[in-house]
Formats: structure tokens, sequence, C-alpha cells
């Protein structure tokens, strides 16, 4: 079959229009995969809290192993099942921890996702939220290393991929909050949660991907429709279990020995939203002079071309056409032909 | 190991081509810690004669 391998990329907390939210950019991952046929994107974009889909046509990888993917650190490499475990953080309440772990057995016994196991973490994490998390959400934890002993002994114990499931501030009421679930703003955890993420992927490179543990929050009668998915259940776990559940394996290049199911050097576009230019994966794009496909899509970051001048990269208004270009490239076909004027071949000269 | 966010300015000059700029970046970071985290969230044009570039990085690191 045809296809021409496509990373998809929503950064996580910085507000964007499509993707901010919860899930919300994953009926726009279904399109571009069924267009380029092998779309990489990551946990940001797939995850809806309560609702998930697989696609054959997708590869769910965690941001930082996603940045190493684009660098060409990694390969990856299908599996039809991963042996999932689950760190919780202590510091989760009992009540909130047995609604988790009844999701968990829900996903065996209703999907047929293999969770194995899990673990508590020896100590809380204790989230720490950026105050000022108005233009891209951030913070950190303030025990980094108990979550990676936690994920050696899942790993230990023959664990394969990991969901992490971490204690947040109660601020139900605060205004970023409200703000968010009412279709404006940053999402003002989605920072942290990505550290939490990226440290598994550094020091276990194993598949893994993050549900924050947060109390029932007030019926908000204006709730974003993009939001709503993070309304309708007690925990956003079966996402990531969803997720999860076939996620490819990270084979570290060079690798002799491993079957690989997609290389980077196969990978032929990167689809990021305008004026965010500035992450890992594009700028390793650019090293590569890979097609970098601009779409607008509202958000905090002004990175834009106009301060690369990049030639392979085209500004596309919406998902759209950004799924036209894609099938375009695909296809071999010059997209010049499509456009309109359209000019003449140019002569150049033959003096050298 | 404990974690920081940063926010770090870093100049970019106009003798860094930009398909180096990736490493020219990770290479300044790492003198801080190791990197966990980061993107470029802003850029100023310009800022000399020269064509310097400013760039702000937010950036989690681990010591």
């Amino acid at each position: 079959m045809e296809i021409s391998p496509t990373i998809f990329i929503i950064p996580t907390g910085i507000g964007c229009e499509v993707g901010g939210f919860a899930g919300d950019a994953l009926p726009t991952a279904k399109l571009l995969a069924s267009a380029s046929g092998c779309l990489v994107t990551h946990p940001n974009v797939m995850n809806g809290g309560t609702l998930s889909e697989k696609d054959k046509n997708i590869f769910y990888v965690e941001g930082y192993s996603l940045d190493r993917f684009a660098i060409g650190e990694i390969a990856l490499k299908r599996v039809k099942q991963q042996k999932i475990g689950i760190i919780f953080d202590s510091a989760i309440e009992s009540e909130i921890l047995v609604r988790h772990l009844q999701v968990a057995d829900a996903c065996v016994s209703t999907l047929g996702i293999n969770v194995h196991s899990y673990v508590v973490t020896k100590k809380p994490l204790n989230i720490m939220i950026d105050p000022d998390s108005s233009k891209m959400s951030g913070g950190t934890i303030e025990n980094p290393d108990d979550l990676i002993d936690a994920g050696k002994c899942l790993i230990e114990k023959g664990v394969t991929a990991i969901a992490i499931v971490a204690k947040f501030p109660d601020d139900s009421d605060s205004s970023e909050t409200n703000i968010y679930r009412e279709g404006k703003g940053v999402d003002p955890i989605s920072g942290v949660e990505a550290v939490i993420s990226h440290l598994i992927s550094k020091f276990l490179k194993v598949p893994c991907a993050h549900a924050p543990a947060l109390k029932s929050i007030e019926l908000n009668e204006n709730l974003d429709p993009r939001a709503a998915a993070e309304e309708i259940g007690y925990t956003f776990l079966p996402s990531v279990l969803i997720g999860l559940s076939n996620a490819p394996n990270i084979v570290e290049l060079p690798s002799k020995h491993e079957l690989i199911s997609l290389h980077p050097d196969q990978i032929e576009s990167i689809v990021v939203p305008s004026g965010a230019l500035g992450g890992e994966a594009v700028l390793a794009g650019i090293e590569k002079g890979l097609n970098i496909i601009s779409v607008k899509n509202q958000n905090t970051l002004k990175v834009t071309n106009k301060f690369y001048d990049y030639p392979n990269l085209f500004e596309v208004n919406n998902y759209l056409e950004a799924a036209g270009i894609i099938l375009a490239i695909k296809k071999g076909i010059n997209l010049k032909s499509i456009n309109r004027p359209l000019k003449k071949i140019q002569k150049i000269s033959n003096n050298d | 190991m404990k974690l920081s966010t940063i926010n770090f300015y870093l100049d970019w000059p106009v003798s860094i081509e930009l398909k180096h700029l990736r490493e020219f970046i990770i290479t300044n970071l790492e003198k801080k810690g190791d990197v966990i985290r980061w993107s470029i969230v802003d850029i100023q044009n310009s800022i000399d004669s020269f064509g310097t570039k400013k760039l702000k990085i937010k950036a989690v690191l681990a010591h």
C-alpha cells in the first residue's frame, strides 16, 4: 500500500483551538492517518478522557519518544498487544484509586486490553504547577525518582508499557480551569502531565502516557464541546489504556536485531500548528529537509516561518487542506500543478 | 534528582544555520542540566546590525 509517513504534532498546553482540549484533535488525526496511510502522533492528540479509538494507521508515541523518533534516535515496531502496568501516585485518595482500578478492570473485561498490574509510588509525586501558565502550561514534580523507581518495578515484573496516574491539586474552582472548560485559555495541567510522561520515556524507554487523578467537579452548563470528553466519567484513564494497548515498541538505533515497522528515515512530512515551530521534532524535521505543513490553529505562540524562511514549508488554513497536501505528496503530484496561476518552467544558466 | 523550570534567553547568531539550530539550543541547554522538555516559545528578530535573533526557550531540566 502506498503511504506517506507523517508526524502530527499538537503541542501540549499552548491553547490550540483544535487539539488544545480533551482529545478534540482525534478526528483530525483519523483524517490525516487516512490521507497519509501512516501517522505518528502523541497522547495529547489521541486522549479524550473516557473516549479514544484505535486506528491501524496511527502510531501512538509519547512526546519525548516522538521527538527522539523525529531526530532519528529510535524506530518503531508494531506489536499486537502491550502488557500494561499502571503507576499510581501515593497521594491519590483511596476512593479515587478504587475508581481507577475499576477502569483498569473494565478495560480488561470489555476491551480485551492486557492490563497486568499496578504499583503505588513510595512517596507522593507532589505536582507543582507553574503559576504563570497563561502562554504555555508547565510545572514539575517534587519526587521524580519515586516515579522512575515505580516504573522500574513494573518493568522488572514484565510490563512493556506504562500508564501513570498522578494526583493533581484540587483547583476545580480556579479561573484557569473554568476558562478552559468554557473553551478558552490553556489547559493548566497539561504541561506537568508532559513532564511526567517524558521522565518515564527518557529514563525507562517504554511506551507510556499519563492521566491526571482529579476530584469530580461541579456541573458546568457552559461547557465547551471540546472539553466534554473529560466530564463523562470518574477518570481519564480509559483513553490512556486504549492508546497504550498496542502502542509501538521503541527500538534504539542503530539496531541489527529488532524488526522495525517504521524507520525515522521514512517520514516525509510533519504537520504542526502555525506558531508552534519551536519544538524539537519540527527543528529535527527541518534538519532533514522534510515537508513542514503549518496549519492555522490559533494558539498562544508566535514562532512562525518568518523567523526561519524554511523553503519546504506549506502554510495552510485548516487540517482539510493539510490532508490534501499529504495526499498530493503521497501520490507524487506537484503541488504547483494544482495551484493557479501556473508559471512557465524556468530557464537556468548553462555557463558553469 | 530535582526538576526545575527555566525561561532561557539565547542569542541566535546568523553564523548558526537553521539546520543546526536544534543542536545549538541543546548544547546550550545541557550546560544547565539534563533536558527533560523544551521549546522555543518566542523569537525576536534582529536585535543588532549583524542579524542576531533572540530566542526565548522554556525548559524543564533535571539536576
